[in-house]
């Protein structure tokens, strides 16, 4: 019979270099729930996928396995352009996308429980294993100081030469989800893997994004938007392992904090002996809305070649007192200014969600943060009745 | 310029001999090594002091013993055994104001290294450390009698004027539970300066205090104590160096400064330290309102170095400046970059770092700034370039930031890289070997740290960047 606990990931989702503990800012600890499966079989993922070094760390990695029902393996044939995304619904998931093939990865976490959008989770601790696919996903937990119900996903991608990946990851939950997100990719020579992800609402989210650049001319591009609000938490870590000749990494990551939000972000650019010719660019701008917030950046780029380029820049502030006149002599209050800003983001990844219960799950996140109102705009604005009705 | 400065702007004058060179220790006071209750008390009746100075001393080893290291902190030390390092060597002579008085083996050093003959063109008073005991102090009479205490830290606990003072202010910038190798400064320090500048008092020409290590598998562990009051001027320089060995040295000392509303510090520092040292220093200052704090460091020794000075930005409106440079040669990690802590409102600061590495040397440039809530206003910038000269060598940049207030700004960029190809060839199309071509580029890449510094120390290093560029090519 399964037993139902919680065990603590202590200090996940690390960088590979640190800075000084006492800011806090290297890792997160987390309770999450932990269902005994003695007795049951696991079908894993090829073992070719547990060599890849994925965002949140080996410990997370073993606690999503332990907890999944079983692994689900896509593979994307040679040459293939897959049209139809590609949407992550278990915990445990990898996708091999072979040479020349071009595919796209898609991960939503949604509502009050996590459990729409891909996650289809349903169930509570107790019923995990139940079912023939996704009810390990979700749990209830207790996280912080109040009870927060746990999803969770283990991404692994790997890119072969000349691949193409598209990555799409929404998180638009409610306050009492704590959503754990662990993405692993490796691109082997000339493949380019784009990724986007959208940190929109969630009690926690916990995310981890590590892609390993093998190949040479190998490219990645992540772009991270995220939204922190009320007592939100968020605790964000990419890594690019740039180990192939002439790779090129460009990561740009912005976002707005209010209310009591606390984020981290730690994204980290490595220059691994052999990657020459190679260059790594990162940038992150934070836009602060409230003194409450807490706000922690940690750009990393470590260089152990010299035939290399790395960059990093972060910005961090206020809408400037110009930007606020400006709006200002159009009519616009502060506050509503502000709100623009929180506007564009669910705007933008209305327009990068690829089916319609992607967009479904961010317009409830966007009725409840932004009102009913501006969501009815976001819907007109963007024709999205149209795409919807399309696809149906 | 001095003879000896002129003497050395060409890298054919400069060796390691005007640093490397060694006298013998026949004669001198040298306590066990290892750490022990003992050896604290020892050097505590040594110096005669008071009861409460004993009690932090003894409370900081416990301090020590009981402090781990974090484990995912920086370079290894694992090469450390306290076990093999004394805590206490002395030459067996008091100190003196007059150089004449000055052992001649001791004497000969700091000629050497020009400290005497810097003192008579520019400074406005020396201090002269010899492993663990000053041997040297004095102060130009004119400041002297604007007010200004320019001695050591146990002079001043023997004066029943700055007693008080020293026993107000020792210890609580840095506090002996800060880190491990805080708790073993205060448990064995010895040595250092203790300053004071009163109100309103400009001190023209800077203070210099320089710190030499000839002793082999031994530590240093001065103190340096400064008060700048309001309204008050002070420059201080701070060199160090020390002759190479087989066997691990240390370097722990403590630097607190207490920079007072509307005053101002310039802290300069060029350390030079051998490459069979650690240098495992401390640097802290708490920074009134209006008042400006600057940091100029250039770190070239060490075997490996964790060096972070803090500055705490305390008073509104207050200021801070940091420019520094580190070069990481063969055999050397060195971890260093600064702290900002933005407390006080519309306060500023800027950082400003550079890094060489070269020869299979490390560079990791480490830096945080945190904004507190009170902090209305702060701005806040930092910039890291670093400069990889071949593909053995390693340099990792790992800024954090911690904002917690609406209205701060921060910015931070970095850029790591190396002397592009087409530089080089187009300096030697005009005539510069590739040598010279890269030494220049190496000279111009550190020239906007160099230009803060005095004359004699601006030229100090770009020799001491000549000298690490030697064989850089081929």
């Amino acid at each position: 019979m399964a037993e139902n606990s919680t065990v603590t990931l202590s200090r996940v989702n690390t960088p590979p270099a640190q800075t000084w503990n006492y800011l806090r800012a290297n890792d997160i600890t987390l309770e999450v729930p932990f269902v005994s499966r003695k007795g049951d079989v696991y079908f894993a993922l090829p073992r070719l996928f547990e060599s890849i070094e994925c965002g949140m760390g080996q410990q997370v990695t073993e606690w999503i396995e332990s907890q999944a029902t079983d692994a689900s393996y896509v593979e994307v044939r040679a040459g293939e352009k897959r049209e139809e995304p590609i949407v992550v619904t278990g915990m445990d998931t990898g996708v091999m996308v072979r040479a020349g093939a071009e595919a796209t990865v898609v991960v939503c976490v949604g509502g009050a429980k996590g459990s729409v959008g891909s996650l289809s989770a349903s169930s509570a601790a107790g019923e995990t294993g139940q079912g023939p696919s996704e009810s390990a996903n979700e749990a209830n937990a207790s996280a912080t100081s109040k009870q927060l119900s746990t999803s969770a996903a283990l991404v692994r991608i790997i890119a072969e030469h000349d691949a193409r990946v598209h990555v799409l990851e929404f998180v638009a939950a409610d306050d009492e989800v704590q959503h754990i997100e662990s993405v692993g990719i490796t691109a082997d020579a000339r493949a380019h893997v784009d990724a986007r992800q959208y940190f929109l609402g969630a009690g926690t989210t916990a995310a981890g994004l590590t892609c390993s650049l093998n190949g040479s001319s190998a490219r990645f591009d992540l772009t991270c938007r995220y939204l922190g609000r009320e007592d939100e938490r968020l605790d964000i870590n990419h890594v690019v392992r740039m180990r192939g000749r002439n790779g090129r990494t460009n990561v740009t990551e912005s976002g707005v904090l209010d209310g009591h939000a606390r984020k981290a972000l730690r994204a980290t650019i490595d220059l691994v002996h052999g990657s020459s010719g190679s260059e790594g660019t990162e940038l992150e701008n934070v836009l602060i809305l409230s003194d409450d917030v807490t706000n922690k950046t940690m750009p990393v780029i470590l260089c152990d070649e010299d035939d290399v380029a790395g960059n990093h820049g972060a910005t961090i502030g206020s809408v400037g007192p110009e930007q606020i006149r400006y709006l200002a002599d159009r009519g616009l209050a502060e506050h509503e200014a502000e709100a623009l800003y929180v506007r564009a983001l669910f705007d933008e990844s209305l327009i990068a969600a690829p089916t319609a219960d992607v967009r479904a799950v961010l317009l409830e996140r966007a009725k409840a943060v932004l009102g009913e109102d501006i969501a009815n705009d976001l819907v007109e604005g963007l024709e999205l009745d149209a795409v919807a009705h399309e696809e149906d | 310029m001095s003879e000896r400065t002129e003497n050395r702007t060409q890298v054919a004058d400069v060796d390691r001999s005007l640093y490397d060179f060694t006298y013998s220790e026949e004669g001198y006071e040298r306590y066990d090594d290892g750490l022990t209750p003992d050896i604290v008390r020892a050097i505590s009746a040594k110096k005669d002091e008071p009861e409460w100075m004993l009690a932090m001393r003894l409370a900081a080893l416990e301090t020590y013993h009981a402090k781990e290291m974090a484990p995912n902190w920086g370079p290894s030390i694992a090469g450390l055994d306290m076990d093999h390092i004394s805590t206490y060597v002395s030459p067996r002579t008091k100190q003196a104001k007059n150089w004449d008085d000055v052992p001649d083996d001791i004497k000969n050093t700091f000629e050497r290294l020009g400290i005497p003959e810097a003192e008579r063109e520019s400074l406005a008073g020396v201090g002269a450390q010899y492993d663990s005991e000053i041997v040297y102090h004095n102060m130009r009479e004119d400041v002297a009698k604007s007010g200004v205490i320019y001695t050591t830290i146990e002079d001043a606990l023997h004066d029943p004027q700055w007693e008080p003072v020293v026993h107000e202010y020792f210890g609580k910038l840095i506090p002996p539970a800060d880190h491990k190798f805080a708790a073993l400064h205060y448990a064995v320090w010895s040595g250092g300066s203790f300053v004071y500048v009163p109100a309103g008092v400009k001190v023209e020409y800077p203070l210099q205090s320089y710190f030499r290590l000839n002793a082999e598998g031994a530590g240093q562990f001065e103190h340096t104590l400064i008060i700048v009051e309001e309204g008050a001027d002070l420059h201080f320089i701070e060199g160090c160096s020390a002759p190479k060995y087989y066997e691990a040295n240390l370097h722990a000392g403590a630097v607190e400064l207490f920079v007072k509303d509307h005053a101002r510090l310039r802290y300069s520092t060029i350390e030079n330290w051998s490459k069979n040292m650690y240098n495992l220093n401390t640097k802290r200052a708490r920074v009134g309102a209006d008042a400006q704090m600057e940091w100029v460091s250039g770190s070239f020794g060490s075997h490996v170095s964790y060096l972070y000075p803090t500055t705490i930005l305390a008073g509104d409106r207050s200021n801070c400046e940091f420019t520094g440079i580190t070069f990481a040669g063969a055999t050397q990690d060195l971890d260093t970059g600064c702290k900002v802590i933005l407390n006080g409102a519309n306060t500023t600061a800027s950082v400003d770092t550079k890094s060489i590495s070269k020869d299979g040397g490390c560079n990791t440039f480490r830096s945080s700034v945190v904004v507190g809530r009170h902090a209305a206003n702060a701005r806040c910038t930092v910039s890291c370039q670093s400069l990889m000269l071949d593909d053995i060598s390693r340099s990792d940049t790992i800024p954090a930031m911690d904002v917690r207030n609406a209205t701060a700004s921060v910015g931070h960029e970095a850029t790591i890289g190396r002397i592009s190809d087409d530089t080089i060839l187009y300096l030697m199309s005009r005539g510069c070997s590739e040598a010279e071509a890269r030494t220049m580029v190496v000279g111009g890449f550190a020239n906007p740290v160099s230009k803060e510094l005095p004359l004699e120390y601006a030229v100090e290093m770009n020799n001491l960047i000549k000298l690490e560029m030697e064989g850089a090519i081929g």
